[in-house]
């Protein structure tokens, strides 16, 4: 894994600028190094030339100096008469003194011969005769010769010059000796290191003098031993004590002898102005770098502090805390980054708080909306079950209000719903309570701290406040309201309990208009038991648990004829007998009716086509919801029926009511178009509790009308209901639609529709809706014709 | 002028002493040349007798000059007990000197002819140079005979006035001074000719 420190910003830039400030050192200390070398070894070897130059013609002057003393003194009268006195200890005492003013280290004087007549003190101290063997073969020169050679291990310059008198009568031999002193006067001179050093051809080198001391001159030795130092070249010398440039020059030498001056200069020695100057940029870049990198640092840490508190900033944001600002000073881009978040956080702060305020009001009422209830409720649920005190909701639907939005207009609707919310509010004067409006007509009472009782008188006080007529553009409009009222813990504890005891108290107070009422269970359908409802609904659509009933319809002017409505029935295995309106509106409202519906058609045709073959005619009518005209596969699977089962068309009749063609007319007329021409018939139930017209129905491809069953029942006592069953049944035969009529339970209503013209009729009077079998042995009993006959006399 | 008449005269008694057993004095005439044939200049001739001659009863003389710093004769040759004055004739003063064992001698720094002349006692080589200029050197061999010689520029030289008798014959060449250029018995009886080649150089 990557190290996490050099992710952060601060982290790469400080190594980012740390590296680059790095480089840049070591580069120029590198190029200042290498330069250095290469000048100095360059300057080393030119100054190193120069010096062998110098050295050459220092000695060559020196050489002749030191002849011409020797001349000099050779041609000194009274050093000739001393040497003609053939007086060895005579000629020994003027070689002393002779040679004493030429500073030479030893005075020879050698006869014609070669040999060797005398010496002065210090040559007889240095020289043996055995070793003076060398000088025998010589023959004094005319002219005279310098050579360096080796004496008793000691390297001399050897001037030899002949003596005259006046003919040669030998040759003094002036030895100079090659000291340190001498090494270091010239060494001045050169301004290098110079050592002597000789060998003989059976010996190793021997450095005779030398200004090198200590480890330099070891290596010399060494490197004259391994004969790394050549005559012209220039030669690197490692010691223990750094690296010398060596270069040599040869020195006349008797035969037999080798003796070179080796001239050297110290790299190291040059190098120091230029290891110093490494050392001080060594460690001038130690102190950038540190300056640079603490700098560096320094900017890294001003750009990603702002960042980070940005950063922190814009989590606050995120967790809804819009207080904070941040603090970043300067007028730099971050500033203005940080003045831009700044407002940012504003704009969100009073976005959100617009928002929070659609998401928890009503904008048409500006009451609480269903989501804040839900909240102010759950706060409520928990603060009362830590006191151990009760609470209480409501539920406030309008009575008759559709019927207001459908008359009057929408807008009246709304200025309806303002004015409640109005009254609501005024009614309630404590600041705890809660008035909301849920959606549509349905308002919410929360009263956080009131049990029953006191619950009661609330809302007594609020249908009264619902009660005084209002006045809404002019219009006069009478509301009332039904109230459901639930108590925690009394009748749950959780929001969902609540609210479905209220509405199920609240539709309890609407069927008895008793204004308002309390949660009652037995009134409660929606127990848990219909939880598992669906699956056992879909288990008796699988096992086929359902069956179909059927109601006879009565022919009123063509008795012979039989019809049927086919009515769906479920026997539970175990719960027996579930009447329809348990299942039926829960199957519109999850869909599942379809499934019932696809089983009623499949069923109905085949005890349609069963009857057909047993030779009883019967037109069957089977309902068809809201849903199932919605689906475009319904003319199709119907048609399937019909061949799968041989059954005539003719004799279904669809039923659909009319809100459910109202839903989407567009849809429904196209479907309801096709089912036609199939060949079957349609029929519009529960005619009379939409709000279609007639005219609009004439457009359809019915055939039949249905009566709602409310109009007819109420026939025999009220005289306006005769009035809308006639008018219907007359515009209806002037449609050319066939009117069957619903809910005749008595004789009277049956008499009544036999003079208002109506062409069937159905209801107890005839029969409940009875399985197959029994509507088989009704048909066969004939009853109604004797029924029928009493009608038309009564 | 006056000193060599006295020679001469001296000679003559000399002559006249020694020559009485003998009937008349022969004259040697001798060409001195090198191996090539060549004659040699300056190279020196004498007869030693058996019997070693007395000493010349007149001191003979003899004079060495110097001329534009060169010593006039280069080659001398004397007899025993010669005096040899050196006179100066350059307007330049000169130092003679000899370290030479036979006689050494010196004349500091003088002008014109030294009031001394120099005695030539010891026979032997006597090499002179003068000591301010280097380049000055004069030969003279001393010899203990009368009867000598030196070449002239053809190698020719004559010996006169010897009395017949047997002798030593030797020649001399200053460029090799330290030997005899060469020893030969010699019969002299009458006058005779005679050639001899020697070596002129120490190497050869």
């Amino acid at each position: 894994m990557k190290p996490a420190r050099f992710k952060t910003l601060q982290s790469r830039i400080f190594v980012f600028f740390f590296l680059l400030i790095l480089a840049t050192q070591l580069g120029s200390i590198l190029i200042t190094s290498t330069l250095g070398f290469s000048i100095v070894n360059k300057t080393l070897g030119e100054e190193l030339e120069t010096g062998k130059r110098v050295f050459i013609r220092l000695f060559d002057q020196n050489t002749a100096f030191l002849t011409q003393g020797a001349r000099i003194l050779a041609s000194d009268y009274g050093f000739r008469e001393a040497v003609s006195s053939n007086d060895a200890e005579t000629i020994a005492s003027a070689l002393d003194n002779h040679g004493g003013r030429i500073k030479a280290d030893l005075m020879l004087f050698v006869g014609l011969d070669g040999r060797v007549v005398s010496g002065s003190t210090t040559a007889r101290q240095a020289i043996d005769a055995s070793q003076l063997a060398w000088l025998s073969p010589r023959e004094p020169q005319r002219n005279a010769t310098a050579l360096i050679e080796r004496i008793n291990g000691r390297l001399y310059q050897l001037i030899t010059v002949p003596v005259t008198a006046p003919l040669p009568i030998g040759a003094i031999v002036a030895g100079f000796r090659i000291d340190a002193g001498l090494a270091k006067d010239i060494g001045k001179i050169t301004n290098t290191d110079v050592s002597y050093v000789s060998k003989e051809t059976d010996t190793g080198w021997a450095v005779h003098a030398s200004t090198l001391s200590g480890a330099p001159l070891e290596a010399l030795s060494q490197a004259l031993d391994t004969d790394r130092i050549t005559t012209d070249a220039i030669t690197d010398v490692s010691t223990g004590s750094g690296v010398y440039l060596s270069l040599r020059t040869r020195l006349p030498s008797p035969g037999g002898q080798e003796s070179v001056a080796v001239l050297q200069k110290s790299l190291d020695r040059s190098l120091a102005p230029f290891r110093d100057l490494r050392d001080k940029l060594l460690m001038l870049g130690a102190l950038g770098l540190l300056v640079s990198g603490l700098s560096s640092l320094a900017i890294a840490r001003s750009v990603t502090r702002p960042i980070k508190a940005l950063a922190e900033f814009a989590q606050k944001i995120a967790q809804g805390d819009y207080s904070g600002k941040p603090v970043i000073t300067g007028q730099n881009e971050i500033a203005d980054l940080a003045n831009a978040f700044d407002h940012m956080s504003t704009e969100i702060a009073s976005r959100e708080a617009h928002i929070l305020d659609l998401a928890y009001r009503d904008t048409l009422t500006g009451l609480p909306n269903r989501a804040m209830f839900h909240d102010r409720l759950q706060q409520a649920i928990h603060t009362a079950r830590r006191l151990g005190k009760p609470l209480t909701i409501m539920l406030i639907g309008l009575d008759r209000f559709k019927y207001v939005n459908d008359s009057l207009g929408h807008h009246i609707g709304d200025l309806l719903l303002k004015e409640v919310a109005r009254r609501l509010q005024d009614a309630l004067r404590r600041g705890a309570d809660t008035v909301a409006r849920l959606g549509g007509d349905e308002f919410a009472v929360l009263l956080p701290t009131d049990d029953m009782g006191s619950a009661h008188k609330v809302a007594r006080s609020l249908l009264d406040a619902l009660e005084k007529s209002m006045t809404l553009d002019d219009q006069i409009v009478d509301v009332r309201g039904s109230i459901g009222i639930a108590s925690a813990p009394l009748h749950g504890e959780d929001i969902t309990t609540l609210l479905r005891c209220a509405d199920v108290a609240m539709h309890q107070a609407k069927r008895n208009s008793s204004g308002y009422a309390e949660y009652d269970a037995r009134f409660d359908h929606n127990t848990l038991a219909r939880l598992s409802l669906m699956s056992e609904l879909r288990e008796a659509v699988e096992h086929d648990h359902l069956t179909l009933f059927y109601q006879p319809k009565v022919d009123l002017k063509d008795s012979e004829a039989h019809s049927a409505e086919a009515l769906v029935r479920w026997i539970h295995p175990e719960r027996g007998f579930i009447p329809p309106n348990d299942f039926i509106p829960f199957a519109e409202q999850t869909g599942y009716i379809r499934a019932i519906t696809t089983w009623v058609l499949n069923e109905g045709v085949r005890q349609c086509a069963e009857w057909a073959r047993m030779g009883l005619e019967v037109n069957i009518s089977i309902n068809i919801s809201a849903r199932d005209l919605m689906n475009a596969d319904l003319p199709d699977y119907f048609t399937g029926l019909l061949k799968q089962h041989g059954c005539d068309a003719q004799r279904i009749c669809l039923e659909i009511t009319e809100s459910a063609i109202l839903d989407d007319p567009g849809h429904a007329l196209e479907n309801l178009q096709r089912l036609d021409a199939i060949g079957c018939r349609l029929s519009i139930d529960d005619y009379g509790t939409g709000y279609s017209s007639l005219a609009y129905l004439k457009r359809l491809p019915v055939s039949e009308l249905k009566i709602d069953r409310s109009f007819v029942q109420n026939m025999a006592s009220d005289p306006n209901d005769v009035v809308i069953v006639r008018s219907t049944i007359d515009l209806a035969h002037n449609l050319g639609l066939h009117v069957v009529a619903e809910g005749v339970e008595n004789e009277a209503i049956l008499s009544q529709l036999c003079l208002l013209g109506c062409d069937q009729a159905q209801g107890y009077l005839f029969s409940r809706p009875v399985s197959a079998a029994d509507f088989h042995a009704w048909v066969q009993a004939k009853t109604w014709k004797e029924q029928l006959r009493l009608a038309r006399q009564a | 002028m006056k000193c060599s008449q006295k020679g001469f005269i001296m000679a003559l008694l000399l002559h006249a002493m020694t020559g009485w057993s003998h009937t008349q004095a022969a004259t040697l005439t001798l060409q001195v040349t090198s191996a090539s044939g060549t004659g040699i200049e300056d190279a020196v001739v004498y007869l030693m007798p058996g019997k070693p001659p007395g000493r010349p009863v007149q001191t003979p003389t003899a004079r060495i000059d110097q001329i534009n710093k060169e010593f006039v004769p280069l080659v001398s040759v004397v007899q025993t007990g010669t005096r040899i004055s050196f006179p100066n004739k350059d307007n330049i003063r000169h130092h003679v000197y000899s370290f030479s064992a036979a006689k050494k001698f010196e004349i500091k720094l003088y002008a014109d002819t030294p009031s001394k002349p120099i005695l030539f006692d010891t026979a032997g080589y006597v090499v002179m140079g003068c000591n301010i200029h280097d380049h000055m050197i004069a030969h003279l061999l001393v010899v203990d005979t009368p009867y000598f010689a030196k070449t002239d520029a053809n190698g020719m030289l004559r010996i006169a006035d010897v009395p017949p008798g047997d002798y030593s014959l030797i020649a001399w060449y200053y460029m090799r001074p330290d030997r005899n250029a060469l020893v030969m018995p010699l019969s002299l009886k009458a006058d005779m000719t005679q050639a001899i080649s020697i070596r002129t150089r120490s190497s050869d």
